[in-house]
């Protein structure tokens, strides 16, 4: 692979410009683009498990809530520190993405997508009616910040101002997203990727699909209780909403309109679904359906999304980019 | 429990009384027969006979109702179809099955996928490990595509191939599992007349290198010049077992084919 390859090019503009815009954009626009960072979080991981394992979840909301009611119950009500609070609520989601995969994963298609649609509507249930754990419809308050990093030359990094929890923020989303990458073009990953494409076939070479697809669910579930964890430290409170199942859909309709299957799909349509509504300046109860109906507008023309477009565009027109960019294309 | 190569007196495989009923109808029945190490056997019969059926049940798609498959060695009756494969049981499908959107080399490579030793962990890490054995994957993959005669297809989209280019990167990527026992379910059909010759000498290349294969075909001309043995199905019982020879001279299999009339 050359080093200035078009992809790696866009990709580090990206992230320059996610590293400076902060410094020049007010409080207001910082505190959305930590929000995109947090939701293209949750659609990365959506994406490992759709986009590159065929396996289309509408439950991911439920991860999470867990993930955030996770480091809310055991950072506030135990009193312990940030960071294993973190870490903690990082293994919880992943152990119930486990559990739930085991009976879930037996199941294909239509079925699978019910099982975790029942999933994430009993964990949306459970938040709100478990009050004396979960302080029900009033949420839980009181979410730790990150406790300071100490530096080697005395100095330490803390997470008490905005702009510090967005870079927090965009570190995760900039580490799980290479954790993505390194797997989906892995060994590994071209397992996955058979049994997106044809499950049957995947089985009938040796491959245990049941096996893998738990490991796809699994790593899925966790890194959306990332997202959850950082959301509650970021916002200080939680509240049922954040565990709704919608916002499972949410999300996975900023996947289908980036492009599911691609690396950079699930930021794209994070920012692009996030940008519009904000740029319109428009009342939260029509967003929904200004969402649905780029959703429904997407499905309808551009199936593959933003970036699979852009991927056949340049298929067609573009074979001087073909050389350069191996298999990996834009995403 | 694991094959013992020294046992030569036992087949390669053996099946005996195996059946399958879906509801009343019985798609195969009583069935026993054995594969030796290297042979080629074909499996003939006339539609429906329950020759694909047979093949599902050998490969662990469907369950057996009664009987037993044992292989190399093994029990693997109620076996899942993954972990067949793993004890060396290979297939293609009647429909040519390949990853297509996938390039030629990467459904060779997903073909190895049973072998590979790299866990998440180093996957994500990239240790030096991962990246030899990726390496290795890809060598193993180009030295396969050039056993099939699609050296130079490796970076193509495996959907754009020809049918009988599909047909001989299907068998490629049932070759990277290792087989021991290689069941084809009509490699030739819907394939041009011309390319039928290419695709029967691949088939005699890999019974050539060690490998034994199971194949079920309707072209009786190709059936007749390259078995070693034939089975014929009927109603998913087996009439008829023997040497090309003995089995175009029997009366049950002329029955079947052409009705009982012809042969009074």
């Amino acid at each position: 692979m050359k080093i200035f390859s078009p992809v790696r090019i866009g990709w580090s503009l990206a992230l320059i410009l996610a590293i400076l815009l902060p410094l020049v954009l007010g409080e207001y626009l910082t505190s959305i683009l930590l929000l995109i960072a947090i939701w293209s979080i949750m659609a990365v991981s959506l994406n490992l498990l759709y986009g590159y394992t065929g396996q289309l979840s509408l439950g991911h909301s439920a991860f999470l809530g867990i993930g955030a009611y996770a480091l809310g119950l055991i950072a506030v009500k135990l009193h312990i520190g940030f960071w294993p609070a973190f870490f903690a609520s990082t293994a919880i989601s992943g152990l119930a993405g486990f559990l739930i995969g085991i009976p879930a994963l037996k199941l294909r298609g239509p079925y699978f997508v019910l099982v975790t649609l029942g999933f994430a509507a009993i964990v949306g249930v459970i938040v709100l009616a478990w009050v004396d754990f979960t302080g029900g419809a009033n949420g839980l308050a009181g979410m730790p910040r990150p406790n300071p990093i100490p530096l080697p030359w005395g100095a330490e990094l803390r997470f008490d101002s905005l702009r510090s929890m967005y870079y927090f923020t965009l570190f995760f989303l900039v580490l799980i997203a290479a954790i993505c990458h390194r797997l989906v073009h892995s060994l590994i990953g071209r397992t996955f990727l058979a049994i997106s494409h044809d499950e049957n076939l995947a089985e009938s070479l040796g491959i245990n699909t049941m096996q893998k697809k738990l490991i796809s669910f699994t790593i899925s579930a966790m890194f959306s209780g990332v997202a959850g964890a950082l959301y509650a430290s970021y916002n200080v409170v939680i509240s049922p909403d954040l565990a709704y199942f919608a916002r499972g859909m949410d999300v996975l309709a900023c996947l289908i309109v980036g492009g599911a299957g691609t690396m950079a799909g699930p930021i794209v349509g994070t920012f692009v679904m996030t940008a519009i509504p904000e740029g319109l300046q428009i009342v939260p109860y029509l967003k929904t359906l200004i969402n649905g109906i780029i959703l429904l507008l997407f499905i309808i023309f551009l199936p593959a999304g933003i970036t699979g477009g852009f991927k056949a565009f340049f298929y067609r027109w573009g074979h001087a980019w073909k050389s350069g960019k191996g298999r990996n294309g834009i995403a | 429990m694991h094959g013992n190569p020294g046992r030569d007196a036992m087949a390669l495989l053996e099946v005996s009384n195996l059946s399958k009923a879906f509801g009343g109808l019985m798609a195969v029945s009583g069935l026993t027969f054995s594969v030796e190490q290297g042979q080629l056997v074909s499996i003939i019969g006339p539609n429906g006979a329950g020759k694909t059926t047979l093949f599902n049940l050998l490969t662990g798609i469907y369950r057996p109702s009664t009987g037993s498959i044992v292989f190399d060695g093994v029990d693997i009756t109620g076996c899942k179809p993954y972990q067949s494969a793993r004890h060396g049981i290979g297939r293609t499908f009647q429909r040519t099955m390949v990853f297509q959107a996938e390039t030629v080399l990467d459904n060779v490579t997903i073909g190895q996928s049973l072998h590979v030793k790299t866990g998440v962990w180093a996957a994500i890490a990239r240790t030096r490990g991962a990246r030899r054995e990726e390496e290795k994957v890809r060598e193993k993959a180009r030295a396969i595509l050039a056993f099939v005669g699609l050296a130079d297809a490796g970076e193509r989209p495996a959907g754009n191939l020809t049918e009988e280019a599909q047909k001989r990167l299907s068998i490629a990527m049932v070759l990277a599992t290792d087989p021991k026992l290689l069941l084809l379910d009509e490699p030739t059909g819907g394939v041009n007349l011309e390319e039928i010759g290419g695709l029967i000498e691949l088939v005699k290349k890999v019974q050539r290198s060690g490998i034994a294969v199971c194949l079920i075909e309707h072209k009786m001309r190709m059936v007749m010049s390259m078995s070693d043995r034939i089975i014929v199905l009927n109603y998913g019982t087996n009439i008829a077992e023997g040497t090309p020879a003995e089995v175009a001279s029997n009366k049950e299999v002329i029955k079947a084919y052409l009705g009982a009339r012809r042969v009074a």
